[in-house]
């Protein structure tokens, strides 16, 4: 499989590269293609045939998978999340995973627990409970 | 997990397309890179390159002496999709077989989940067959999947990766679509 051994998302190990890149979550990768195939409409005829199969495929699917539509959610989404000194790798996960409980949070993302940043229980069930709330008034 | 990452490359324009008119150069050099970005489809390292957002800069020409043609550093913005080993993710199954069923995820076209990796589950023959487990948990075609990322490949032949998923872990399995 792949060269590198030390990879695992689930502790965070996923090159130090990546833990700076900025990660987008469904909702806004859905965000920016939509955006940028109403741009093709404009100017095109056929503006499926305008772009790539994995700008296709990807647009297919983060629109299946995102669980914010709303610009102002997905910004809010993100904005409440950055509260609580994730890495953006996290954040993103949870963000597109929308867990219910605190034990289902860390097991989609157990590395909120054994990173030493002492996520207590009450902080992440806070923050369910604060995304839980942009979907109900989205 | 999509990426915002920022990538420096050298275009080319060929000599004839070189005019000096600014403007039409400025957009001779964004075709060319739009067409290499979309041709070039993935990398090892950053993984599937969706799409150019902002284009930063573009630097001075440089004429290569043989050809002609000028070549453009340019820096600009994208999006890519890159799959981890140990992240956990959603697919929708396409294909479903005795020995395990193919999903998509994303750009990726093939995420295996291995019947050896459900256990629990049970392979059910028919015209429409599936996977499914003693609390009727059912895994079809066109259904939606949570699962973890065991293990990636990358096929420099075909410029692709695969993915070896399982569901052996808590919260992992059929999503219900109705709560989305």
């Amino acid at each position: 499989m792949s060269g590198e051994e030390e990879e695992n998302a689930a502790e965070l190990k996923i090159g130090d590269d990546f833990l700076k890149a900025k990660c987008l979550m469904n909702c806004e990768v859905s965000l920016i293609l939509e955006h940028k195939y109403e741009q093709l409409q404009q100017t095109s005829d056929d503006p499926m045939n305008q772009v790539s199969q994995v700008f296709e495929k990807s647009l297919q699917y983060v629109k299946r998978f995102s669980r914010y539509k709303n610009p102002d959610a997905v910004r809010q989404v993100r904005e409440i999340l950055a509260r609580y000194q994730l890495a953006e790798f996290e954040l993103c996960v949870l963000g597109n995973l929308c867990p219910e409980t605190v034990e289902e949070a860390i097991a989609m993302v157990p590395s909120i627990k054994t990173r030493g940043r002492a996520q207590d229980d009450e902080a992440i069930e806070k923050m369910l409970n604060d995304l839980s709330l942009i979907k109900k008034f989205e | 997990m999509f990426l915002k990452v920022q990538l420096a490359w050298n275009v080319i324009i060929a000599a004839e397309n070189a005019q000096p008119e600014s403007l039409m150069l400025q957009r001779a050099i964004i075709i060319r890179l739009l067409s290499d970005f979309a041709a070039k489809k993935a990398s090892k390292d950053l993984g599937y390159f969706l799409a150019v957002t902002v284009l930063e800069r573009i630097g001075e020409g440089k004429v290569r002496q043989h050809t002609g043609d000028v070549l453009f550093p340019v820096v600009f913005n994208a999006l890519t999709f890159k799959i981890f080993k140990g992240e956990v993710l959603e697919g929708v199954v396409h294909k479903v077989l005795k020995h395990g069923v193919f999903m998509r995820c994303g750009p990726i076209e093939n995420a295996y989940l291995s019947n050896l990796k459900m256990p629990d589950y049970r392979y059910v023959p028919g015209e429409n067959p599936c996977f499914m487990n003693a609390k009727m948990s059912k895994i079809s075609k066109d259904d939606r999947v949570r699962f973890m990322v065991i293990g990636t490949k990358w096929l420099e032949a075909e410029r692709e990766f695969q993915a070896l998923v399982s569901l052996e872990g808590d919260y992992l399995g059929p999503v219900s679509t109705l709560d989305v």
